[in-house]
């Protein structure tokens, strides 16, 4: 039984994911955190003498040992560590929605602050790749950057959607470390240096990333998942109903391997083991976890386990002797075993049991009537068959992908239980027919708003009309990638002018198995010529998608959408293993769309400088009015007083004002950054492999020398041939 | 001094129920007690036990489900003989278990309840409640609600016979003879009764009591009236009361109180200075604790409290020390002893296994014949589905002997679903606006390995009545669902009681036409929870109740052909109106309902809400202040600037954030009562004012309780 070595009960709230640990004066380790009011934390309980209040660091008035660094601003993320391999000490990173600040916390002074657009949401410092010295890498919208300790950016690229959670870890055990970035779209993204070489895409926004040893990492995502990842395969995850604020690496038994630590919402810690995600230790927070890091605070050569709440209660734990290895849960191992092999015992009784009853029953009656029914008794022999089709819908209902549920015979299906991620609201859809419109068959349309292959986990209850036990029939079915697509006659329309073209060496019938693997198609579609075309319909949009392939083995893919075209060229590379393919592309509508934004970042620059001289203008003015205003009182002269004082209220509203317009214009600047970004990874997603990350350098420079028209030219072609 | 002890798993029989285990007295040299248990299969199995293992002494063969297991014997002896209750039979058996007895008792109605003392057996079935002396008839009685329980005074220290009935309707009724002595209101529907110290204490008039919605108390069953002792009321929000038991397991002379509840928590109460109990111990199980009694069994000169729960488990918390030191000798038999028990559990689930799917490839090929049927026998499923009083929130528990895989929710008419803290099934509300089949509610539990009980929180609403269905799916092979249905009714958030105040204004429905008492009486039961679905006897009945979120009170009362429903609430008399005028046309009948309103009610129940809804927007008001005097504090460095109220809030913050998540959505309905209260008063004088509905929702929103009472007065 592990207990905590030592308790403590800070007087400040913590924010969630905001909590580092860092040695600001190169020996004493300081606990960090954000918290409320824009603010940043700092306890140190070690070196309490040398402390003064100056420039951003105010002591706390309630707290001898904690001192409160003012920022001004919401903190986004927040890390410590070393930046500057020439100091001996660690520097404190805080991330806001616009900017990036490196301090020392020791010299009190700030070593860079640098602006940046895309916002921080989350932190990593380290070395990356071949780089020589350590980063501090920042996720943004859509964008990822990287500062020295100079605040110069060495490392930039887009990802799919906002970045959540980033972290580093060995990941292809080539001892140097690669950068995994968890996004919004619900993907695990894996950088080396500025190349993606592996993608993983999960049920919900990852929110939490982080290295264990060698190649595994763990993840957390926002429906409550946690699990590891060793490189792409998945060691195994669980659910809970809580979500897991912060997860760390720990080796809790000393046995050596790290264990995942998890600090829930509801306030729970538990570590699991890497291997198995078994619960090898646990404890209680009166609320929310909002924080896990290690370190030696109480100096005396042990690494704790360090576990912050967002009340600000934090416990420490020393990791168990090698000794009591598997004994840290307090109720004795031995008597848990008992109890689940006696669990186990008792469900194999109780299946042989029913298989008995069953026995007994068949030699009983063999004809199925009502009464038996009732009781859940049905025919030996019956199936449920399930089939998948599109449906164009209707004047009443959408178009939709359509899973048909029947049995076999005349019973009935009460109900039925999908469980899928990431299509439907939760993690389940349930169809449960009011009883005069019970039948052996059920539709169930599907709406899958994202193009990824999903899988349906089906349980349907079979009985009859009046049953109170029915059958649970459970089977799984695969629902393909590209099943909102429903083949269409080519001729019935005109193609669409965007177009993706490349060649591949691959024979038709290759071509045929793979389309026949990501989209739904009629039973009989026979292709044999050494050319062909095929030409789909969106069932989202009614947008149209022609696929066609020249005997030279040119393939041309036409639609309007870019990320359609993206996920295409992306499937089929994973379908041939595909490592670098270069693309021709014309998106010439979305093109257009770009450059419009790009005018308008331009446009929202000058706006927001504007603004800016403004609201300068107006302080001085209130900053002269006050001073009036206040010698009017001295003086008793009520009447002017009250003038400057109403000029003063005039002031301020208009600054307020201002303030709206500021907000305002900065968003609209977000989220056409956002468009470009995602503009450029899009370009990116059309290509495979080398191209991919050329394409993305290219677009990064084009946009830095503000080429419009060079940028929309690589987007084009690729790269820029000399 | 601190109360340690050590759980240790003894046997495993089928699914019990309430009361069904208990310790034979220790005969002879032994000192080690034998258990003795009866299960749903109808099995009674005794053991003991010697070096930690279960050495069997005797098990019957299976029949009907056990329903109570008592110990008995001739007065003052040694009560040893087995008497267990099955359907409607009592039969005895000896420790040994030989069979000396079989009675029928020739009753309609399964037997419930029994208590046996010397010659006399008391028994009660649903309603019916039966004296046997020497297993002849002696008195009888018929009870208004279903009785849980039945307790005899100890015939030892007083002469006369007095048993006393726990009914559902929320009293103890006390008997003479055939004849009802008098009845006393509890808190709470009673489950079971014990006599304190196991013999009544020092007057042996003292009987303790436990309620399903888990209150405790001690009274004393004088002669003439009763008196109340003390009362534990259920702060912690825990399980209903299963069982109790008096034991001295600390050792100090005085017998302490053991409490079993249907969440799996067991309790030692202990009696210091005070005369009433101090909680001293906790354990908690993972299902309902059906029996539990103090003893020793394991090892002798080490007493310990033995427990079954739902699934059979018979476990025990024993006082002996667990040696887990290294090196001591008797630490490493205990081991080796363990490591033995787990070697021979497994190779028994190896040959299950073996077995198992040689069973399982036969049902496979079953299902290739066209003639052959798959009948899967039903499991059992412990429920239970109570309003809750301090919030007004049903609770629904579900219990299976198998771990639980889902559990799905469909209910047909609008019903929010609370999150329990204590569940940790992942939960999946479907969305039903534009749902075709009249659902209202779809949600799914996918619940964790290992659950074998969920418990959930429903909240509902007055007038929208239907039914509310729970398909269980354990994890079992081959897999089965069973479906539970849960009326919702039209008045669901009203409670029984006993007494009502009757100075309040009152409005009157009147009931008049060709029915008769059974029907009018299948009206009020459709209409209201916790009415006897049989029929009273006598010609006219009078039930009161109270509704547990406002305070309001209803009083029924009917005989053939007419009846008479007077609520200080307005709303309540409306929902009746209609629910009695549908299942009037529905079954045809010619009804003649006349309202009598007092407008004086509705500013009344008004005021009835203004403390409750003044409470809970200040609450809401001080909440949301927290965060932003938080902010102030940590910027100011202290709280000596702000104003006292202020630093009140500062101070009680936790209280209150830990108030305000108890009861979300309190604002919500009670502002959804006062529309239909609204609604309701000019609908009776046949006015629409579904327009003025939002002009309410903003006097609301700026509450201040003359502004209101004015609206309402005006408003036309």
């Amino acid at each position: 039984m592990l207990v905590p070595v030592f308790t403590l009960k800070l007087s400040h709230k913590i924010l969630p994911r905001m909590v580092a640990l860092g040695k600001y004066d190169g020996v004493h380790p300081c606990l960090t955190a954000a918290t409320q009011a824009g603010k940043v934390f700092i306890h140190n309980p070690h070196a309490r003498s040398q402390r003064v209040n100056a420039n951003r660091l105010v002591l706390s008035t309630q707290d001898a040992d904690i001192s409160l660094l003012n920022i001004n601003e919401a903190v986004s993320c927040l890390t410590a560590g070393v930046l500057n391999p020439d100091l001996d000490c660690d520097s404190l990173l805080v991330g806001t929605r616009t900017s990036l600040l490196a301090y020392d916390v020791h010299n009190n002074a700030d070593l860079f602050y640098a602006g940046v657009p895309d916002g921080a949401n989350t932190i990593v410092l380290g070395t990356l790749g071949d780089m020589p010295s350590p980063l501090a890498i920042i996720g943004g919208n859509c964008s990822l950057q990287g500062f020295n300790h100079e605040g110069k950016d060495l490392f930039w690229t887009v990802t799919g959607d906002n970045v959540r959670s980033l972290a580093l870890c060995d990941f292809d055990a080539d001892g140097k470390k690669e950068l995994l970035v968890g996004s919004e779209d619900f993907d695990i993204r894996v950088f080396k240096e500025d190349e993606i070489v592996a993608e993983m895409s999960e049920t919900e926004t990852v929110t939490s990333l982080t290295s264990m040893c060698s190649s595994h990492f763990g993840y957390a995502l926002s429906n409550g998942t946690v699990g590891i990842y060793n490189r792409t395969s998945r060691y195994w995850r669980i659910k809970s109903k809580n979500q897991a604020m912060s997860i760390h690496a720990f080796d809790i038994n000393s046995d050596g391997v790290c264990e995942l630590i998890t600090g829930w919402s509801s306030g729970k810690i538990d570590a699991r083991s890497d291997r198995t995600g078994e619960v090898i230790f646990k404890d209680n927070f009166a609320s929310s976890v909002a924080g896990i890091v290690e370190g030696d605070y109480r100096m005396d050569g042990n690494t704790q386990l360090i576990c912050c709440s967002v009340d600000g209660e934090v416990r420490g734990y020393l990791p168990g002797s090698q000794e009591s290895k598997g004994k840290l849960l307090d109720t004795s191992v031995d008597q848990d075993l008992i109890r689940e092999l006696s669990q186990k015992k008792q469900n194999l009784l109780l299946e042989l049991r029913n298989y008995e009853e069953n026995a007994k029953q068949v030699e009983l009656n063999t004809q199925v009537n009502e009464a038996d029914g009732q009781k859940g008794v049905i025919p030996a022999n019956t199936q449920l068959q399930t089939a998948l089709s599109v449906n164009l819908g209707s004047d009443s209902e959408s178009a939709h992908v359509e899973l048909r549920i029947s049995t076999s015979n005349d019973t009935i299906i009460r109900a039925v239980l999908i469980f899928a991620e990431g299509i439907f609201e939760g993690e389940s859809h349930v169809i449960h027919p009011s009883l005069q419109n019970l039948s052996s068959c059920i539709r169930v349309p599907l709406t899958p708003p994202k193009d990824v292959p999903v899988e349906l986990n089906i349980k349907a209850f079979v009985g009859y009309r009046n049953s109170t036990q029915f059958h649970v029939f459970e089977l799984s079915r695969q629902l393909p990638r590209f099943s909102m697509y429903t083949l269409s006659s080519p001729d019935s329309a005109p193609g669409p002018l965007s177009f993706v073209r490349f060649t591949l060496n691959e024979r038709v019938q290759m071509i045929v198995m793979w389309l026949k693997q990501s989209f739904l198609l009629p039973e009989d579609l026979e292709i044999q010529n050494v050319s062909f075309e095929v030409c789909f319909t969106s069932l989202r949009d009614a947008g149209q998608l022609w696929i066609k392939m020249t005997p030279g083995g040119e393939i041309s893919i036409n639609t309007d959408n870019v990320d359609l075209a993206g996920d295409i060229v992306q499937s089929m590379a994973s379908f041939w293993a595909i490592e670098d393919l270069q693309v021709e592309a014309d998106f010439p509508a979305y093109f257009e769309e770009m450059r419009k934004a790009l005018v308008v970042v331009d446009n929202s620059h000058a706006v927001c400088q504007k603004l800016t001289a403004n609201m300068a203008d107006s302080s001085n003015l209130i900053r002269s009015v006050l001073v009036r205003a206040e010698d009017s009182r001295l003086m008793g002269d009520m009447k002017n007083m009250k003038r400057r004082y109403m000029e003063l209220y005039d002031l301020n509203r208009d600054l307020l004002s201002q303030y709206k317009i500021r907000c305002s214009n900065h968003t609209e600047l977000l989220n056409n950054l956002k468009a470009i970004n995602q503009a450029i990874q899009r370009a990116g997603q059309l290509r495979v492999g080398k191209p991919k990350a050329q394409v993305i350098a290219a677009c990064r420079d084009a946009i830095k020398n503000n080429s419009v028209n060079m940028l929309i030219k690589i987007m084009r072609v690729g790269t820029l041939s000399s | 001094m601190d109360l340690n002890l050590n759980r240790v798993d003894y046997l495993q029989v089928g699914v019990t129920s309430q009361k069904t285990m208990r310790l034979l007295p220790a005969s002879g040299r032994k000192a080690t007690q034998k258990v003795v248990i009866g299960d749903h299969d109808g099995v009674i199995t005794c053991f003991g036990i010697k070096k930690g293992e279960s050495v069997p002494v005797f098990k019957t063969l299976p029949g009907e489900k056990i329903a109570r297991l008592e110990l008995g014997g001739a007065l003052n002896t040694l009560q040893e003989k087995i008497f267990v209750a099955a359907g409607s039979e009592v039969r005895g058996f000896t420790k040994k278990g030989k069979q000396f007895l079989s009675f029928n008792t020739n009753l309609t109605e399964n037997i419930k309840a029994m208590h046996i003392s010397g010659s006399d057996l008391f028994l009660g079935a649903s309603y019916i409640y039966n004296h046997y002396c020497d297993c002849k008839d002696q008195h009888y009685y018929l009870s208004g609600d279903k009785i849980n329980d039945v307790i005899c005074l100890p015939v030892e220290k007083l002469s006369c016979i007095t048993p006393i009935l726990a009914c559902q309707d929320r009293v103890l009724r006390v008997l003479q003879g055939s004849d009802l002595l008098y009845e006393m209101e509890v808190p709470g529907p009673p489950s079971v009764l014990a006599l304190k110290n196991g013999d009544g204490g020092d007057s042996g008039e003292e009987v303790l009591f436990g309620t399903s919605d888990g209150n405790i108390g001690l009274v004393e069953i004088t002669g003439v009236s009763p008196v109340d002792k003390w009362k534990i009321g259920n702060e912690k929000k825990r399980g209903g009361i299963l069982c109790m038991d008096s034991f001295d397991i600390l050792g100090d002379g005085v017998k302490e109180l053991l409490i079993g509840r249907d969440d799996g928590m067991l309790e030692v109460y202990g009696f210091e200075n005070s005369k009433s109990p101090v909680l001293r111990y906790e354990y908690t199980f993972s299902e309902s604790v059906t029996s539990v009694q103090g003893g020793c069994v394991g090892k002798e000169g080490y007493d310990e409290i033995v427990a079954s729960t739902y699934s059979g488990w018979v476990t025990g918390l024993t006082t002996e020390p667990i040696h887990r030191e290294c090196g001591s000798g008797d630490g490493l038999k205990l081991s080796h002893d363990m490591q033995n028990k787990v070697l021979s559990l497994r190779n028994e689930l190896e040959q299950l296994q073996i077995k198992v799917l040689q069973e399982r490839e036969k049902y496979q090929q079953s299902s290739l014949s066209s003639t052959a049927v798959s009948a899967v026998p039903t499991f059992s499923i412990n429920d239970k589905f109570t309003l809750n009083r301090d919030d007004a929130s049903y609770s629904l528990v579900l219990e299976v002997q198998a771990a639980i895989d889902t559990v799905l929710l469909q209910c047909d008419v609008p019903i929010d679903l609370k999150d329990v803290d204590k569940n940790s099934a992942v939960v999946s509300v479907v969305d039903c606006e534009s749902e075709p089949n009249g659902n209202f509610l779809l949600a799914t539990y996918r619940c964790q390995a290992n659950t074998t009980r969920l418990e959930l929180k429903i909240l509902s609403i007055e007038g929208r009545y239907g039914t509310l269905q729970a398909y269980v799916t354990p994890r079992v092979q081959p897999k089965t669902c069973q479906v539970r249905q849960y009326q919702i009714k039209p008045l669901s958030l009203h409670q029984r009681t006993h007494c009502i105040d009757r100075d309040r204004p009152m409005n009157t429905l009147t009931l008049k036409g060709q029915f008769s008492f059974a029907e009018v009486h299948s009206w009020v039961v459709f209409c209201l929870p916790e009415v006897p679905e049989k029929t009273p006897v006598g010609e006219s009945i009078s039930f009161y109740f109270q509704n547990t979120f406002l305070d309001t009170q209803l009083e029924c009362t009917y005989r053939k052909g007419e009846g008479y429903f007077k609520s200080d609430n307005i709303s309540t008399i409306s929902i009746l109106k209609d629910v009695l005028s549908k299942e009037a046309t529905k079954r045809k009948i010619n009804l003649n309902i006349s309202c009598d309103i007092n407008e004086v009610s509705v500013n009344h129940t008004l005021k009835l809400i203004h403390p409750k809804l003044e409470y809970q927007l200040m609450l809401a008001k001080k909440v949301e202040l927290i965060d932003a005097l938080k902010e102030l504090q940590a910027h100011e460095g202290n709280t000596d600037f702000l104003i006292p109220e202020y630093r009140s809030i500062l101070e009680e913050a936790e209280q209150l954030i830990q108030e305000h998540k108890k009861q979300p959505t309190s604002l919500e309905r009670l502002y959804g009562m006062i529309t239909d209260l609204f609604i309701d008063k000019y609908k009776f004088k046949g006015t629409n004012v579904k327009t003025k509905v939002p002009l309410l929702l903003e006097i609301l929103g700026s509450y201040d309780q003359n502004t209101l009472l004015a609206f309402f007065d005006s408003a036309s």
